[in-house]
């Protein structure tokens, strides 16, 4: 990705007279040389080290536990293979799960990353009141999850709340938030969208600022329209962040847990388990009545399994799609 | 040990105080580490964590017990919910530290725990013999003797009621009336409904998830074998009745307000005329007060569909991780003694599961101004005493009612299956568990 | 994927041409009309609705909100009583705002620090094993967290840290997310040139790493420390497990205004708001820098 810019001032102070023969040249040259070779280990290192006891310790505990007869409270068991894989694989509850898991991603991680990078492009515009919009739009993240729950499942209460009001006031027929399968996962979706929209927006707008404003201004002189110039330009430039948002809300979504344990009280998913997530599922597994840390660890498995599956996909799809706008970019010329 | 260090100087890089770690111990003491750790414990002196949560109605309790017993502090842990305090438990558990010196179990959960014994000390204290009723210590007794939780409060069961909605039906109001009407089994419940619904339209309850609840407790092996051993759901003919019974009068007669217990709209229900009667434990009255605020017409009869039931209840217990056992178990002694548990009842009304507790004047001279006035502590003893059977609940209780409850709300609240689909489902569930 | 005919144009017609003829014919910086600021508002109001909405709640009263599924459009008068009363019951509110202050701000702080760090080796230095290392720090963002409880759980009472500030800090001081991003934006706002022309001119690894890496990433530094500080704030279910109500950060806390009988939503929306608010002040002194930033990231093209 070597984009050709205008010659950028250089912001450390230029040093002409670096190779002063000052000291022993060997000792000087080692150093340098060590300096090159270890930094950038030396520059990763602290987020290795946390994430060594933090991330890596879980992990690997947890691929222990998964293949063990393994009680939360009464603990290690034998070992029994792959055993706890085959029993969550072969239960019907863990393919409720994965749809409805995969319903509410795609409806939350669709329309979100459409709505963002069209309303990013719209900010990125010569706007009056630019701080304004773009803090209102960020303004739903600073709520918690947890706040976020609480206000949304008092709006989707079936029969007192404020949507289906709504709805029976223009004469429309309640919509059954919490008994429907479909609906509910439009109700989880739409905390989702609520919270994370203006965070992917503003990821989205940074990027699209750093786009160097001559690429537009070329693509102009070339003739392209404004849609033109979005496909053109700003897709392509985006390349990394897309990656990046496609990735992280990838991962988030099919991880989701707070906002659908949180839209009920009893935090199950309903009782025909019909909001109920993989993680939810996993929690469920440990927690709940069966305390089987065994099985929950093999779900945590599969769902990073599936994770790394579909993250790839993505990353396979958002790299074509911002290759296929570059390619396009290279025909318009 | 090379990690700790590591990390540790990480942690200096962001700027903090490090004698945190140097004095944390496995008694977490949050007031040393936001006050630059400058309290040393001296020799004697002690602190007691306490977990509950909810209302226990241990604030000045607690401050009464440190004045009573210098050198030792008493730190109070709350948690929201029942259900968050059993995640945390269960995760201090399964890690093998970190939990409370006492902490408190709901009944819900105690069979679960009852497993494992050896995370808890033994309470058993001939001393205390006789203090609570027979089956609240029952309930916490393993199989070889062994005592895991000294009982708090318990919930006898009566029936509350809109007195002024009796009135509009033409059904007497009077409690005592009221309590002669209902007097009977589940089904003479039903029938009354039945007749206040030929001249009302308000639901006669609230969710038939919960009337099951107090039909259910009334079985003394619902869904188990007192060995432990689960029935098969598809042959409990017991369940079965009353799954079908309930469902009849919520749904083809229309008796539920087909309301989800603790939901949104249940909550709601209390302000909008949403139901005339629901059956409520000591605890719930605390609830309907706080729910209905400024609705007039609530009592509460002394009755019982089927005689007497309880609902909750509470232990407390000692785990065995922790470094006090011994002044843990005087504490928690000290907590479920009569006049305690009493002062607990007076001001949050947490009904008391001791004996003496329930002969109290103070107790039984308690009444309740929401409720019209009605002899409160008078009314719940009575049920107390009613209550005859000790429903076995082993550790797969919570698992298999689950799979019923479901089913129940799936056709009572969210209408989506009818009861014949909605069972086969719980058999499916119950099949899923692998029993 | 060089920038296309800029330099061809340039050539012929010069720049100044170039730049005048793509202004005539409705470019760059064309004022944009009536539909982008009704589409604006339309997002504005969707966004700010639901928050205005626990407003409305919070200045009510329990019975009214039941009565009344759609709240009147203005609050009503008890929003300062509700927050008086958050402030005033048992949860210990101002220890909490102080816990979540300190623990938003070291995780914040060192996220920014680390993750830049690590961010700038990966996208722009040449070591063995770059590759396979990014992905891995990719790949450990899927493990779901609530399996590492447990675990994680083990490893802070170890330490003896359970119940205190650094059981919640110490984790969240780097992150994969941050690491990611930074990588991400670094590799795409930071040319090469500019690093080897740092090298050429003898600057040791961590000065290029001060005066040109640094610089390049302060928009993103800016967003990931909001985002880190945010994130902190509103973590609920570990700070939770690991510090307790004796303890606790603000979401935790507010969290207990819920463990009375009944749910008195005037109350726990006041708590949601008493919660919320820090963060929007915050954000507001923040955010002017955050625009600047993001300003400044757009200068260096």
């Amino acid at each position: 990705m070597a984009v050709t810019t205008p010659a950028p001032p250089t912001p450390a102070p230029s040093r002409p007279t670096a190779r002063r023969d000052t000291g022993p040249r060997g000792l000087r040259q080692r150093l340098a040389r060590w300096d090159v070779t270890f930094s950038p280990y030396l520059y990763i290192a602290p987020f290795f080290l946390v994430f060594a006891v933090a991330g890596l310790f879980p992990i690997v505990y947890t691929a222990y536990v998964s293949v063990h007869d393994w009680h939360l409270i009464g603990g290690q068991g034998g070992f029994v293979g792959l055993q706890n894989y085959v029993d969550v694989l072969t239960q019907p509850r863990f393919l409720t799960a994965l749809r409805n898991t995969f319903s509410i991603f795609l409806l939350s991680s669709v329309p979100q990353l459409i709505v963002a990078i069209v309303v990013a492009a719209v900010l990125d515009a010569n706007l009056r009141a630019k701080t304004f919009w773009r803090m209102g739009v960020l303004l739903p993240y600073v709520v918690a999850p947890v706040a976020v729950a609480l206000i949304f499942s008092k709006m989707f209460a079936d029969q007192s709340g404020l949507i289906n009001t709504v709805l029976a006031g223009v004469g429309l027929d309640p919509i059954g938030w919490h008994s429907d399968p479909l609906a509910s996962h439009v109700a989880i979706a739409t905390m989702v969208n609520f919270r994370w929209t203006g965070y992917n927006t503003l990821i989205l707008l940074a990027a699209m600022q750093a786009v160097p404003r001559d690429l537009y201004e070329a693509a102009v002189i070339d003739g392209a329209g404004r849609l033109r110039q979005f496909l053109s330009v700003t897709v392509p430039m985006l390349r990394p962040t897309l990656i990046f948002v496609v990735i992280t809300s990838t991962i988030g979504g099919l991880q989701i847990f707070d906002e659908p344990r949180m839209f009920d009280t009893l935090g199950q998913g309903g009782a025909d388990r019909q909001w109920m997530t993989v993680t939810m599922y996993l929690y469920e597994l440990g927690w709940g009545a069966q305390k089987s840390f065994g099985r929950a660890s093999a779900v945590a498995w599969i769902l990073f399994l599936i994770i790394v599956a579909i993250g790839l996909l993505n990353f396979a799809l958002t790299r074509k799609i911002a290759s296929a706008g570059a390619a396009t970019k290279g025909g318009a010329k | 040990m090379r990690i700790t260090r590591l990390t540790a100087g990480a942690a200096g890089l962001a700027g903090l105080s490090l004698v945190l770690a140097a004095c944390g111990g496995t008694e977490a003491d949050g007031d040393a580490a936001a006050g630059g750790g400058g309290s040393t414990e001296e020799a004697g002196d002690i602190t007691l964590t306490v977990a509950t949560f909810n209302e226990f109605g241990y604030e000045e309790l607690l401050d009464e017990y440190m004045a009573e017993n210098p050198g030792i502090t008493v730190e109070h842990k709350k948690a929201a919910t029942s259900n968050e305090a059993r995640d945390n438990m269960n995760t201090r558990l399964a890690a093998g530290s970190g939990l409370a010196d006492v902490e408190a179990i709901e009944v819900d959960w105690l069979p679960e725990l009852m497993q494992y014994p050896d995370q808890f000390v033994d309470l058993a204290d001939p001393e205390l013999e006789g203090r609570w009723l027979d089956w609240k210590v029952e309930q916490a007794t393993t199989a070889d003797g062994k005592l895991i939780g000294y009982g708090t409060d318990i919930g006898p069961e009566a029936v509350a009621y809109r007195s002024d909605l009796f009135a509009e039906a033409g059904l007497p109001t009077d409690r005592e009336e009221v309590a002669e009407l209902l007097e009977g089994d589940w089904e003479t419940y039903f029938e009354v409904g039945r007749q206040f619904a030929e001249s009302s339209d308000v639901p006669w309850f609230d969710s038939a998830q919960a009337t099951y609840q107090g039909m259910v407790n009334q079985l003394p092996n619902a869904y188990e074998e007192t060995d432990g051993t689960a029935k098969d759901l598809a042959e409990n003919s017991d369940v079965k009745a009353l799954y079908d019974q309930v469902l009849t009068a919520a749904v083809d007669d229309g008796l539920s307000a087909g309301l989800e217990q603790w939901g949104e709209d249940w909550t709601n229900a209390f302000q909008n005329d949403g139901f005339a009667t629901m059956l409520a434990p000591g605890w719930m009255l605390g609830v309907i007060e706080g729910n209905a605020a400024g609705v007039e017409g609530w009592d509460i009869a002394d009755v019982f569909p089927g005689g007497g039931g309880n609902w909750g209840g509470s232990f407390l217990t000692v785990p065995a991780q922790g470094e006090h056992p011994e002044e843990a178990k005087a504490l928690a002694a000290w907590l479920t003694a009569p006049e305690q548990q009493v002062k607990a009842f007076i001001s949050k009304g947490t009904f008391p599961s001791q004996v003496e507790a329930l002969e109290s004047e103070e107790l039984l001279g308690q009444t309740n101004a929401f409720f019209n006035d009605a002899p409160t502590g008078e009314i719940l003893a009575n049920r107390a005493e009613a209550v005859s059977v000790t429903p076995f609940k082993g550790p797969n209780y919570f698992a298999i009612h689950l799979a019923v409850s479901d089913a129940i709300v799936r056709v009572d609240a969210n209408g989506t299956d009818d009861a014949a689909t909605s069972w086969e489902k719980a058999l499916t569930a119950f099949d899923e568990l692998g029993l | 994927m060089s920038a296309p005919s800029i330099a061809v144009i340039r050539q012929t017609a010069g720049p100044g041409a170039a730049r005048a003829a793509a202004r005539r014919r409705g470019g760059v910086n064309r004022r944009p009309g009536w539909v982008t600021y009704t589409l604006l508002t339309v997002v504005l109001l969707v966004s700010v609705y639901p928050i205005y909405y626990a407003i409305l709640l919070a200045s009510s009263d329990a019975a009214t909100i039941a009565q009344n599924p759609v709240p009147s459009l203005v609050p009503e008068g008890n929003l300062l009583e509700n927050l008086r009363r958050v402030v005033d019951s048992d949860i210990q509110f101002w220890r909490a705002l102080g816990n979540s202050l300190i623990v938003s701000t070291a995780t914040a702080f060192s996220v920014v620090v680390f993750s830049t760090l690590a961010g700038y080796s990966f996208a722009k230095l040449r070591f063995r094993g770059r590759g396979p290392l990014l992905v891995f720090v990719i790949a450990t963002m899927a493990v779901p967290t609530q399996l590492g409880i447990v675990p994680l759980f083990i490893v802070m009472s170890e330490l003896g840290w359970v119940g205190q500030l650094q059981a919640v800090i110490v984790p969240g001081m780097v992150t994969a997310f941050g690491v990611f991003w930074m990588t991400q934006y670094l590799s795409e706002a930071l040319p090469y040139e500019l690093v080897e022309a740092a090298r050429v001119d003898g600057c040791s690894m961590i000065r290029t790493f001060w005066h040109v890496a640094m610089p390049a990433a302060r928009p993103a530094a800016a967003m990931l420390a909001l985002f880190t500080f945010v994130g902190s704030w509103t973590n609920f279910f570990w700070p939770f497990i690991v510090l307790g109500s004796t303890n606790p950060t603000l979401t935790v806390a507010v969290q207990l205004l819920q463990a009375s009988y009944f749910k008195d939503y005037s109350l726990i929306m006041a708590g949601v708001v008493a919660a919320t608010l820090p963060l929007v002040v915050v954000f507001a002194l923040a955010g002017r820098h955050l625009v600047t930033g993001i300003m400044q990231g757009a200068v260096k093209g």
